[in-house]
């Protein structure tokens, strides 16, 4: 049984701290996405865990046992790197084979384990040829095929998909997902991009400088994000940020900047109570925005009024890049009756049960 | 248009590099093919019956076999031990960033060679070393391990490094990954490495006229022998050196392509 986990984990270099404290605890079997911007310590986590680095404090455990001083070799991972690092001068039969036989596998186990690999991953016809006859998305599969020979505990990828073109890395995802289905096995997979992190990851661990940000399943960071850069980083287009002020009148909650101003649902009333009159991040998701209705009748407070600015069709939705007031913001709606024209004022309603506030000084979600 | 004038600026560039040492490559040939007599008529004759009276003569009179025999053991003793110390010295300054050794190698190949005469004069001497093939290939070591180790840091640090990661954990100690993964990437740096050090062991000409003796003289050695105080043996020294130069310059002819892609490779990735 191979779960993974990272105690106080922390990695430098000089004066860099490119893992911070890093506390991860991955089950077995499970795929686990650890996704952030470039630069967060993804990878120098990822090889940390492979045994590739060593680290400044902290454990790590594969499968109960402590690693820290145990060799690559001996951990029983298999690694995928983001240039594949196939072996130039050996064709993919050999590059497939090689770990096996530096393992002192027989010669007839190793033929059967390289056949099987190239049955999943459909790479029979490549097997004579050289690295460098391969195409990108070919060698990705061999890259791929290496790690799954070997049968490890546990495979950890970085960012297998980023040198594919966008349609490559759409099918590859799928492939990817199917094959960690098929084989059992543990996944440490690590991506700058959130939209392979949502789509493939049981839970995802979200990186930023260095220090874990929030980890849990895709839908449960989506919709509940623990701050204002988890927010962020989660959701195509971005979640919009505006600075406001929480201001009650009456018995009212609302939140307000300039040219805006929305009332609260009352669910919210008692965790935005000790914000009075102090400033908040807002935040609301494209999505959660929506062209309003006259026939829905009353405002319930929670209707913006925007001018469209930039109009893009994508078919079956629209991203609508507004403003509101002196604030920028994207709405993503379906395609309206009337088509929008650039400088068209128009009406939004705000999903108010979506929305999000920030605290300004932490960054910590209030709401 | 442009491309009509870049290669006529080529080819007039090669030109001009190429016929000086051409010129004294086909001098040096005729005279090795001409009598003592026809080598120092004036004006040079041009057309004459060749003979190949003197290369007979350097093997017979000079026991010039033996020279070239001595010559061929210590340039590939140095080449082999520079490769075998080089190798693994390159690959540590390459991948540990050691660029003050890296200095230190420079700043030996750099020094006059005349400056080691003496004191290697003196200790040869003290250790009994002189005229041995032991003496000689130390002593040329200290111009072919700094040419192999300083084309190979370039070899080895343009090599990804990702790719010995993969090694490590497909099961690979750092020795096997070195031997296994590293070394056949840079072949074609060792082929030119290789090369390079024994030509320039097998044309080194200082430290072997001063520790070498009867028994280990090496060809260069040898056709300075045949200036002599009366007179200099122009036919001899002709047709010596054509047997020098020859084979060498065969054997860099078929392996031209190996020594260009060798000396252009380390800036390429991938
Ligand atoms: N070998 C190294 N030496 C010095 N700094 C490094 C080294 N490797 C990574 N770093 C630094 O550590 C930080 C995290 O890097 P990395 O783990 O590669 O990020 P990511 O994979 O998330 O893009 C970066 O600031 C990077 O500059
Ligand atoms: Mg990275």
């Amino acid at each position: 049984m191979a779960n993974v986990i990272l105690k106080n984990l922390i990695k430098r270099y000089g004066s860099v701290t490119a893992v911070d404290n890093l506390n991860i605890e991955i089950r077995d079997r499970e795929f686990a996405v650890l996704v952030g911007p470039s630069g967060c310590g993804k990878t120098t986590a990822l090889r940390m865990i492979a045994g590739l680095e060593t680290v400044t404090s902290g454990d790590i455990y594969i499968g109960d046992t402590l690693v820290n001083d145990m060799a690559p070799k001996d951990r029983d991972i298999a690694m995928v790197f983001q240039n594949y690092a196939l072996y130039p001068h050996m064709n993919v039969r050999d590059n497939l084979g090689f770990g096996l036989k530096m393992r002192k596998f027989s010669k007839t186990e190793i033929d059967r384990r390289v056949q099987e690999a190239a049955d999943i991953l459909g790479i029979h016809d490549l097997l004579e040829r050289k690295p460098k006859e391969l195409s990108g998305g070919q060698r990705q599969r061999v890259a791929v095929g290496r790690a799954i020979v070997r049968k490890p505990k546990v495979f950890l990828f970085d960012e297998p998909l980023s040198n594919l073109d966008a349609k490559l890395r759409v099918a590859m995802r799928a492939e990817i997902s199917k094959l960690h289905r098929r084989l059992g096995a543990t996944i440490v997979y690590v991506t700058h991009d959130q939209v392979e992190a949502m789509t493939m990851a049981d839970r995802i661990f979200i990186m930023h400088n260095g220090t874990l940000q929030q980890s849990g399943m895709p839908l449960d960071v989506y919709n509940k994000p623990a701050n204002r850069f988890v927010a962020g980083f989660i959701g195509s287009p971005a979640m919009n940020f505006i600075e406001t002020r929480l201001v009650r009148e009456k018995d009212t909650w609302f939140i307000a900047s300039e040219g805006f101003k929305v009332r609260l649902p009352e669910a919210f009333y008692p965790r935005v109570e000790p914000y009075a009159d102090r400033p908040v991040i807002f935040g609301v998701r494209p999505e959660d925005m929506e062209e309003h209705d006259p026939a829905t009748g009353s405002d319930s407070g929670n209707t913006l009024t925007v001018q469209a600015e930039v109009v893009e069709t994508l078919g079956f939705e629209v991203f609508v890049y507004l403003t509101c007031g002196p604030h920028a913001l994207v709405a993503r709606m379906e395609v309206p009756k009337h088509p929008l024209t650039v400088g068209q004022t128009l009406e939004v309603d705000l999903k108010m049960a979506q929305i999000h506030l920030f605290d300004r000084e932490t960054s910590q979600t209030i709401v | 248009m442009v491309k009509t004038f870049k290669s006529i600026f080529f080819y007039t560039g090669a030109f001009a590099l190429c016929v000086p040492p051409l010129f004294v490559f086909i001098w040096m040939i005729l005279t090795g093919l001409k009598t003592g007599i026809q080598n120092i008529s004036y004006p040079p004759e041009f057309l004459f019956t060749p003979t190949l009276e003197n290369f007979r003569a350097v093997f017979q009179q000079y026991n010039f076999f033996r020279y070239l025999l001595n010559s061929l053991i210590i340039a590939t003793l140095a080449t082999a031990i520079s490769l075998v110390l080089g190798l693994p010295a390159a690959y540590s300054i390459a991948k540990y960033r050691q660029n003050k050794i890296g200095i230190i190698i420079l700043i030996a190949r750099m020094t006059p060679f005349v400056s080691y005469l003496l004191p290697w004069y003196i200790i040869f001497r003290y250790l009994k070393l002189i005229d041995t093939y032991s003496a000689l290939t130390i002593t040329h070591l200290i111009i072919t391990m700094p040419m192999v180790i300083w084309l190979m840091v370039s070899f080895f640090e343009s090599m990804p490094s990702e790719l010995e990661d993969a090694a490590m954990i497909d099961g690979c100690s750092r020795w096997q990954s070195f031997l296994l993964i590293v070394l056949p990437l840079v072949r074609n740096g060792i082929a030119t490495a290789a090369i390079m050090s024994f030509i320039f062991s097998w044309n080194q000409f200082l430290f072997s006229l001063i520790l070498s003796g009867p028994k280990t003289k090496t060809v260069p050695v040898a056709v300075y022998n045949f200036i002599s105080y009366g007179k200099i043996d122009w036919a001899g020294i002709g047709a010596a050196a054509t047997l020098i130069v020859l084979p060498v310059s065969i054997f860099a002819f078929f392996v031209r392509k190996s020594i260009v892609q060798g000396l252009t490779m380390g800036a390429l990735k991938d």
